[in-house]
């Protein structure tokens, strides 16, 4: 008999997420923490979404997922990005207060049946007959259980960096997780070391804000959550200002005291975050640099310095930031730094998120090499969904690539792996024109409420979208505008569904207008892409034991099968993805996996 | 990427691509014969399943390509167990190639190697043991794997194809770079660059073009000898075939009306065809053979018409017909184009004339790289045709012209390999001075 049906590890985005999936289907669920009063922490930028990222935030809203509530009930800015660029690349982004959000995380952790927090260190994973059964902690607690989910993110072995100083903790002033590294090391766990970091944070009464430009958000603030109608929350401004000549000169000058261009940190930074340092000798061309000067939140004068992330001394953060505009009397809370920790190689997993090392053993999050809140609560929203469908016996949920940007973004992480920390972009999807943030809904929600992890509500509300939709459809059928119907007056450029100024669609809320309204212009390109996901179909749904014998078939050519050894796809569509992996070998392939059907 | 699909429209020569007297031409997949159905005179969707039908194969332009037999199966009758036809027609190469375009314009597309057998197991449908049916595949592997076939390309093609496929994701990324950062972080206003992208058409289209040079090599051409009886077109012919030592067979024709041979004139590969002569008639057995001959000569690349000896040249001669003048011996004919079957002088002017009215027409310019198969051209065009309507769509959003773009890119990839969405990020990343 176990102590817990499951153990989260962690309590980040991704442990937030996981562990609610458990405890919502009724397994006893122990969240292992440093440290309670952390849980739900903004480490880096106070902003949940994006491009990209706003669409997973909704995808996970869609599957019962709480990251959308909590940036709902704590944001103080919000704005729908990319309007002007395509309906099927824009997306919500929302400035959070960082302190009520991480205390309305913990409030529903805290507030859940069936879920338990506990701070501790874990130091080990233990497990029977090849199976997950527990942990051992720092104090020395052996604490079992039938699946763990590991969520530590920036804390095994992380190490920070300013100049200089390096020390080992998670984040400035938090103790790194020791240990487990190692202990997944000798277990044959697969790691690397990856490098992020970090701005200052300055005090907002020493800015000067005549100096920059103020920037507001969208009113009236729309909400993540497919629960809610509306959002009312205060809306506080950003403030941009740039560098200059100057700020480039300190930082050129100064440049062999970064620890990233001493050799001190060998971990991969990602590309589409560079440090002001990289900015500087990447771009030399370049006469300034966009800064975001945002608010952390309500209660606090702390404000972050979105694009001056860096890890020089403190003595040279302070000299450039001085050298901004708004800045000049700006007085440092906390220094910028980097921040390296090991990752464990997401190639190790299947596209559960269930550790092919370990059976019962799911990893998400920033762990799996990501970076960015909402890739991480992603992943752990999935890693919890399925540990809860292994506690059950019942097949677990990968989603597709055609459905939904988590599928993209598990897809990439177990199929390819990743050199450096991992954000999801919209390029990454092949079908973006179907991953419209607005229809995650109509996407994901029948599958959670299949599983049984949407809430009636959830549902409800989405027959009610359908309806509604269905109903705007044929209003706009119905009227006649200039010799055609005003569905068809639709298709063209320009011409916007509240434009035609129609009486009966007041009553419909304006996002299920706008959903509606997309449909019908996106049409003929969303039919193309749906033809498209259609062709390759077949070969997704041809699923690939996992224990499957590569080597008992003969026409894959040896190259190929190492990689099929090593990746283990769990479908034709996945093997297909394999870089390197021949189209001859794949239908061999599938010859071989439908003739073991067949018995 | 090309993979091995299930129920996909596709055909293939089922017998080996060289002249015979018959050819078997097989094709499957969902709604195969309801594509079929407007290139057939035959009663095609009327006849029961597994049932032989006589009629004509007639291209998109209207014009007859043959008389065919085809065989239609039903779904769950035929080899894949797919609904199929099997086209038993004449194994001339002209013949063979006019069927496939006629195929391809209707959507089948020609299938990887091992297709079939690959979809008769699929559905279950073989008796073959699981070996033999990888094995068939195997066999396949240089055939189908996307490497092997680049490395089939021609230098200069495929140095232009990825000089191409750079432009594009260059276009793309500047494209990417605003869909995937806010406007307030890149703030500059996306420009279809119109007059790169028309370049890239053009440049395209010129590539596709040379297809008709190049097909004319590898796919051959059909020459008739027309004339008045025993004007000399047999002596002509059998001089030719005297000459000309790369003759690949000689067979007699299905009717009595003309007899055909394969040979080489120059490099090209060609179909000549010695007809009965053209003469009014009350015969009516005679004169359905002079009907087929037109029918032959309507559907040649090249007519030769020959005269015998000073015989005036006749009124209505095709006026693309080569002029040629017979028995040089007796009557020392030597201003215009003409032969002695007995000295064999001038035979070989009339075959370089010959080859030289077969390339006409078929200019290849040599700054353009050229390209030899069907399958190339259709992915130049495609990835035109795309540019296009990206063009199009700038009112519509730039994530739609994104979406043509990438279209153009993924219809290169079988010249150039495949854009990854990383190899597209590094592009952007190296580009750019991207994140806050």
């Amino acid at each position: 008999m176990s102590d817990y049906d499951a153990i989260v590890i962690g309590g980040g985005h991704a442990g937030i997420e996981a562990s609610l999936a458990l405890a919502h289907a009724g397994f006893e669920t122990l969240l292992v923490t440093q440290s309670p009063d952390t849980i739900g922490r903004m480490s880096c930028n106070p902003s949940i979404g994006g491009l990209a990222k706003g669409n997973l935030v909704r995808e996970i809203d869609a599957l019962g997922g709480e990251m959308g509530q909590l940036i709902d009930a704590s944001m103080i800015q919000m704005r729908i990005l990319n309007r002007r660029r395509g309906p099927a690349v824009q997306a919500p982004r929302a400035q959070a207060d960082k302190f009520t959000y991480s205390r309305l995380a913990k409030e529903t952790l805290e507030g859940t049946n069936h879920l338990h927090i506990f701070m501790d260190t874990v130091v080990d994973i233990i497990s029977e007959n090849g199976r997950a059964s527990g942990v051992r902690t720092e104090r020395g607690w052996t604490i079992t259980s039938r699946t763990v989910v590991l969520t530590t993110g920036t804390f095994m072995d992380g190490r920070i960096f300013i100049g200089e100083y390096d020390a080992p903790a998670g984040r400035l002033g938090e103790s790194a997780a020791i240990g487990l590294g190692d202990s997944l090391r000798a277990k044959g766990f697969h790691t690397g070391r990856m490098k992020t970091g970090t701005p200052a944070r300055v005090k907002m009464s020493s800015l000067d804000f005549d100096e920059m430009e103020r920037q507001d958000g969208d009113m009236p603030m729309e909400a993540f959550s497919f629960l809610s109608d509306s959002v009312d929350r205060p809306s506080l401004p950003c403030w941009v200002t740039y560098t200059n000549e100057d700020t480039h000169r300190i930082i050129r000058e100064n440049i062999g005291r970064s620890p990233l261009y001493g050799g001190k940190i060998i971990g991969k930074g990602p590309r589409y975050c560079p440090s002001i340092e990289d900015k500087v000798v990447r771009f030399p061309e370049r006469e300034r640099h966009q800064i975001f000067v945002e608010p952390e939140g309500i209660g606090t004068e702390e404000m972050y310095l979105n694009g001056l992330s860096s890890s020089l001394p403190e003595d040279v953060q302070r000299a450039f930031i001085h050298s901004i505009p708004g800045l000049r009397h700006a007085e440092v809370i906390r220094p910028a730094y980097a921040v390296e920790y090991d990752y464990l190689d997401p190639l190790d997993l299947y596209p559960t998120l269930e550790s092919k090392l370990m059976k019962g053993l799911f990893i998400a999050g920033q762990t799996n090499g990501t970076s960015g809140y909402e890739e991480a609560a992603a992943q752990g929203l999935i890693a919890g969904i399925n540990a809860s469908q292994l506690l059950k016996g019942e097949e677990m949920l990968v989603l597709s690539r055609s459905e939904a940007y988590i599928g993209v973004l598990i897809d990439d992480l177990v199929t390819k792996g990743t050199k450096e920390p991992y954000r999801m972009f919209t390029s990454r999807a092949e079908h973006r024109l179907l991953l419209r943030h607005d229809s995650a809904d109509r996407r994901l929600t029948p599958i959670a409420a299949r599983l049984g992890i949407a809430g009636s509500d959830r549902a409800e509300r989405l027959r009610k979208k359908e309806q509604d939709i269905a109903d705007i459809c044929s209003i706009l059928r119905s009227k006649r505008i200039g010799g055609k119907s005003a569905y068809e007056k639709l298709r063209e450029p320009g011409v916007s569904a509240v434009s035609l100024g129609i009486p009966e669609l007041c009553g419909y809320s304006a996002a299920v207008i706008d959903t509606a309204e997309l449909d019908i212009k996106y049409a003929g390109y969303l039919e193309r892409e749906e033809r498209e996901v259609e062709r390759s179909r077949k070969s997704e749904n041809m699923a690939i034991p996992a224990d499957f014998d590569y080597d008992s078939v003969d026409g894959i050519s040896s190259e190929s099968k190492e990689k099929l050894k090593a990746i283990r796809p769990l479908s034709v569509g996945q093997a297909m993805r394999i870089s390197g992996v021949r189209v001859s070998d794949i239908a061999v392939l599938s010859v071989a996996v439908r003739s073991r059907e067949r018995g | 990427m090309p993979h091995y699909t299930v129920d996909e429209p596709i055909y293939a020569l089922a017998t080996p691509f060289a002249p015979s007297a018959l050819a078997v031409i097989r094709a499957s997949g969902d709604g195969v014969l309801s594509m079929l159905e407007p290139l057939f005179t035959g009663k095609l969707m009327k006849a029961p399943t597994n049932t032989a039908v006589h009629g004509f194969l007639v291209g998109s332009d209207g014009r007859k390509i043959d008389e065919v037999v085809i065989i239609k199966y039903g779904k769950g009758h035929g080899y894949t167990s797919e609904e199929a036809f099997e086209i038993m027609c004449h194994g001339s190469l002209p013949v063979i190639r006019a069927i496939s375009l006629a195929l391809e314009s209707q959507g089948i597309r020609e299938a990887e190697r091992g297709e079939f057998t690959y979809r008769a197991f699929m559905h279950g449908r073989m008796d073959l043991t699981e070996a033999e049916a990888v094995e068939e595949i195997v066999k396949s592997k240089s055939e189908s794997a996307s490497q092997d076939a680049l490395s089939r390309l021609s230098g200069s093609i495929r140095a232009e194809a990825d000089s191409i496929r750079s432009s594009l994701l260059d276009i793309l990324a500047s494209l990417e770079v605003q869909l995937d950062y806010g406007e307030d972080e890149i703030p500059e206003e996306w420009v279809f660059p119109h007059d790169e992208v028309s370049r890239i058409i053009s440049r395209l289209e010129s590539i596709a073009a040379t297809y008709d040079a190049s097909r004319l090599y590898s796919s051959g051409a059909s020459v008739v000898l027309a004339g008045r009886t025993n004007a000399g077109k047999s002596s002509l012919y059998n001089a030719i075939l005297k000459e000309n030592r790369s003759i690949v067979s000689a067979s007699e024709g299905t009717t009595r009306d003309y007899i055909e041979t394969e040979c080489l004139i120059g490099d090209i590969p060609v179909h000549l065809f010695d007809t009965a002569g053209l003469r009014d008639t009350d015969e009516s057995i005679e004169r359905e053979g002079i009907e087929r001959t037109r029918k032959l000569m309507e559907g040649a690349d090249l007519i030769v018409y020959v005269l015998d000896g000073n015989e005036e040249e006749p009124s209505g001669i095709d006026s693309n017909a080569l002029i040629v003048r017979s028995k040089r011996d007796i009557t020392g004919a030597s201003g215009s184009l003409s032969f002695s079957s007995v000295t064999g002088e001038g035979i070989g002017d009339v075959l370089k004339a010959i080859e030289e009215r077969l390339l006409e027409g078929s200019s290849i310019a040599s700054d353009v790289p050229r390209i030899d198969s069907e399958r190339q051209r259709g992915c130049l065009l495609d990835a035109a045709s795309a540019l296009r309507d990206a063009e199009n769509a700038v009112d519509s959003g730039e994530d739609v012209v994104a979406m043509y773009i990438q279209l153009a890119l993924s219809s290169l990839s079988a010249l150039t390999g495949a854009v990854t969405s990383d190899e597209l990020l590094d592009r952007l990343f190296s580009s750019f001075c991207l994140g806050k």
